[in-house]
C-alpha cells in the first residue's frame, strides 16, 4: 500500500472532495470559530466581520447557562435510555429469531421497515398517536379512566412528552440493533455451539460463554454508532413537542436550533456548537481508531 | 426445546411485531378517515374517504367537503419536485466524488487517514453544530432558499457514506488486475476507469440508493435554510398545522405519501442497509 500515488489519481481523489468540503463545511466552520469570539447578533444591524471581539465571554456564559446544562443532561439521559433499551430488545429478538422456522425471512424483512422511514414521519406518527384526538387518549385512557374522561393534552406534560420522544426513537432504531446483532449471532460457528451442547452446557451458559463474547466487538461498534446517532436527536423533538412546554423537553440539538434560528444569538450559538464539536471530535477519534484498527469489524 | 418455551418465543415475536406494525397501520387508517372520525375510537374508517389525500395535491378552495380545518396548505407537488431534484443531484455528486476518493484511499492511501477521519467526523457529530455556520455563510453568499445550496450541503454531508461503502467494495477487488492493466500500457487513471469502475457498478448503485435514502429524510437543514422556493417534503410535512384547525388526517396522509419512496428504495437495498448505516464497519 505504500506505493506513491500517480498524480492523476491523487488529484482526483483529493481535489473534488476538498473543494466540496471547503465550499460548504470548512469555510463556514472557520467563520463560526471567529464569530464565537465576537458578540455578533444580526439584529444589531451590522455584519459579522464588523462585530467587536468579545474575548471568551460566550464561553464563560456557557458555564452559567442553566438551560444549556438541562438540555445537555436531558440528551445524555435520552441516549443512555434509548440505546440500552434498543440494545436489549434487539439482542433479545436476534436471539429469538436465531433458530430456523418457516416465514423467518419474511419476518426479518418486516422488522427492518422503520429504519427506512424518514425521522420526520416517525415523529409525526408518534405525535398523532399521543395527540388529543389520538388512540392513546381516546381508546386506552378512556378504557381505564371511564367514558367521562375526555381531553387531556398528554404531550403538555414534560415527562410524558419526553417519554414519547424516547418511544419514537426506540421504535425506529431497535431494528438497527437487531440487524447487527442478528448478523453477529448467525455468524457464530455452529460447531462451537454443538460442541458445548455435547458437553452438557445449558443454552444460557452457551449464550454467556460463547455467543456473547464472540459478538462483543460488533456490539461495541453498534453501541457507539447508535449513541452518536441518538445524540443528534432533533426531528422527533420538533415533531412531537417542539421542545416544549417551555424548554422542558429540549435536547442539545434543539437548543442550538433555537439559539441560532429563533433568537438570532449567532455568537453564542457558535460558541456552543464549537465546544460540542471539539468534545465529540475527541470521542469519535478514539472510537474510529478502535473500529479501524480492528480491521473494520 | 420444550413446547412451553416455543410458545413463549412465538408470543414474544408476535408482541414485538405488533409494536412495530400498529403505529404505521393506524396512521394509514387515519389517513382514510373523514373529519368526523378522527377522534372516534374505532381502528378502521367507517366511511373511508380520499379527501385527506386530495388536500395534499390541490388548493383547499378547489375541494368540496369538510377537510377539518381552515389551515391554508399548499399542494405538495412543488416540495416533491424540489426534493427529487435536490436529493437526486446531490446523490450523484456524492457518489462520483466518493468513488474517486475511495479509490485513492483504497489503492494508494491517498487522502490519508486525517482526510477520511474528517469526513467521518462531519457525519457523526450532530448536524445542529453546523446549522449556525452554514446559515451565516449561506446568507452571506446568497444561497439561502436555493436548490443549489441544499444540493452542495447534502452532497458534502453524505459523501462520507459513498467513500466508506465504496472503499469496502474496492478493497475486495484484487490490485493485481489493475497492475496487469498498467503493465499492458494503460495509465493508472485509465486502469481505474476501465478495470475497477465496471467491476463495482452495482456497488455504485447501492451506495447511491442508500445516500438517496439519507438525503431524502434530511430535515434540520431543509427547515433552517429554506422558506419558499426550495422547501423539501419533510419541511412541507410540518405545514399542516395552523389556522383554526389542524389537518390531522392530511398530516397522516402526507406522512404515508412521503414514506413510499424511501420504503421502495429501502427494500431494494435491504441487504446493504447495515453496511451503509455503519459506514461499512459492519457487513451483513
Amino acid at each position: 500500500m505504500a506505493t506513491k500515488p500517480p498524480r492523476s489519481v491523487n488529484l482526483l481523489a483529493n481535489l473534488p472532495l476538498n473543494i466540496l468540503l471547503y465550499a460548504v463545511l470548512i469555510i463556514p466552520l472557520a467563520i463560526m470559530i471567529y464569530i464565537s469570539f465576537t458578540d455578533w447578533n444580526p439584529a444589531k444591524g451590522y455584519d459579522w466581520w464588523q462585530a467587536p471581539l468579545s474575548g471568551i465571554n460566550n464561553f464563560v456564559r456557557m458555564l452559567g447557562d442553566v438551560r444549556l446544562g438541562a438540555a445537555l443532561g436531558r440528551t445524555i439521559v435520552f441516549v443512555l435510555v434509548v440505546v440500552a433499551v434498543e440494545f436489549l430488545l434487539g439482542l433479545g429478538m436476534a436471539y429469538l429469531l436465531l433458530a430456523e422456522f418457516p416465514g423467518k425471512r419474511g419476518i426479518i424483512s418486516l422488522i427492518i421497515y422503520p429504519l427506512m422511514l424518514p425521522w420526520v414521519v416517525v415523529g409525526l406518527v408518534f405525535y398523532l398517536l399521543f395527540a388529543d384526538f389520538g388512540p392513546v387518549v381516546n381508546v386506552f385512557l378512556k378504557a381505564i379512566m371511564g367514558e367521562t374522561f375526555t381531553k387531556t393534552s398528554l404531550l403538555l406534560n414534560p415527562t410524558i412528552g419526553f417519554t414519547v420522544i424516547m418511544l419514537a426513537d426506540i421504535w425506529q432504531w431497535t431494528p438497527f440493533m437487531f440487524l447487527i446483532l442478528y448478523a453477529g449471532l448467525s455468524a457464530v460457528p455452529k460447531k462451537f455451539i454443538e460442541a458445548a451442547q455435547v458437553l452438557g452446557a445449558s443454552s444460557r451458559t452457551i449464550f454467556r460463554r460463547i455467543q456473547f463474547p464472540l459478538i462483543r466487538p460488533l456490539a461495541m461498534v453498534a453501541l457507539v454508532l447508535r449513541s452518536l446517532e441518538a445524540f443528534k436527536v432533533f426531528d422527533t423533538v420538533y415533531m412531537i413537542t417542539r421542545g416544549g412546554p417551555g424548554s422542558t423537553t429540549e435536547t442539545i440539538s434543539f437548543y442550538i436550533y433555537m439559539l441560532a434560528v429563533r433568537y438570532y444569538d449567532m455568537a453564542y450559538a457558535s460558541a456552543v456548537s464549537l465546544v460540542l464539536l471539539i468534545a465529540l471530535a475527541i470521542v469519535i477519534r478514539v472510537f474510529v481508531k478502535y473500529a479501524i484498527e480492528r480491521g473494520g469489524a | 426445546m420444550g413446547v412451553a418455551s416455543k410458545v413463549l418465543r412465538i408470543v414474544a415475536i408476535a408482541i414485538f411485531m405488533a409494536w412495530l406494525m400498529i403505529p404505521i397501520v393506524w396512521t394509514l387508517s387515519l389517513s382514510f378517515k373523514p373529519y368526523l372520525e378522527w377522534r372516534a375510537p374505532h381502528f378502521w374508517p367507517k366511511n373511508p374517504t380520499l379527501l385527506n389525500y386530495k388536500i395534499l395535491f390541490f388548493y383547499q378552495r378547489e375541494i368540496a367537503g369538510t377537510t377539518g380545518g381552515t389551515a391554508l396548505t399548499k399542494p405538495m407537488i412543488t416540495p416533491l419536485i424540489n426534493t427529487l431534484i435536490v436529493v437526486g443531484v446531490s446523490t450523484i455528486i456524492a457518489v462520483i466524488i466518493g468513488f474517486f476518493t475511495a479509490y485513492g484511499a483504497s489503492r494508494y492511501n491517498s487522502p490519508g487517514p486525517f482526510g477520511l477521519y474528517f469526513t467521518l467526523l462531519t457525519r457523526m457529530v450532530p448536524p445542529a453544530t453546523f446549522v449556525t455556520p452554514v446559515l451565516i455563510y449561506y446568507r452571506m453568499i446568497g444561497f439561502l432558499d436555493t436548490q443549489l445550496g441544499l444540493i452542495l450541503l447534502y452532497a458534502a454531508a453524505t459523501v462520507t457514506y459513498s467513500i466508506w461503502i465504496l472503499k469496502g467494495f474496492i478493497d475486495q477487488i484484487p490490485r493485481e488486475w489493475e497492475e496487469a492493466a498498467i503493465l499492458e500500457g494503460l495509465s493508472p487513471l485509465r486502469a481505474m476507469l476501465r478495470v475497477t469502475l465496471p467491476l463495482i457498478k452495482s456497488a455504485l448503485v447501492v451506495s447511491g440508493l442508500f445516500i438517496f435514502l439519507m438525503n431524502y429524510s434530511e430535515f434540520l437543514f431543509a427547515l433552517v435554510l429554506t422558506t419558499r422556493n426550495a422547501v423539501t417534503l419533510p419541511v412541507h410535512l410540518t405545514t399542516y398545522v395552523g389556522g383554526s384547525g389542524v389537518l390531522y388526517g392530511a398530516q397522516a396522509a402526507c406522512g404515508i405519501v412521503a414514506s413510499i419512496i424511501p420504503l421502495v428504495i429501502g427494500y431494494v437495498i435491504q441487504r446493504h442497509l447495515i453496511t451503509g448505516l455503519t459506514f461499512g464497519m459492519v457487513r451483513a
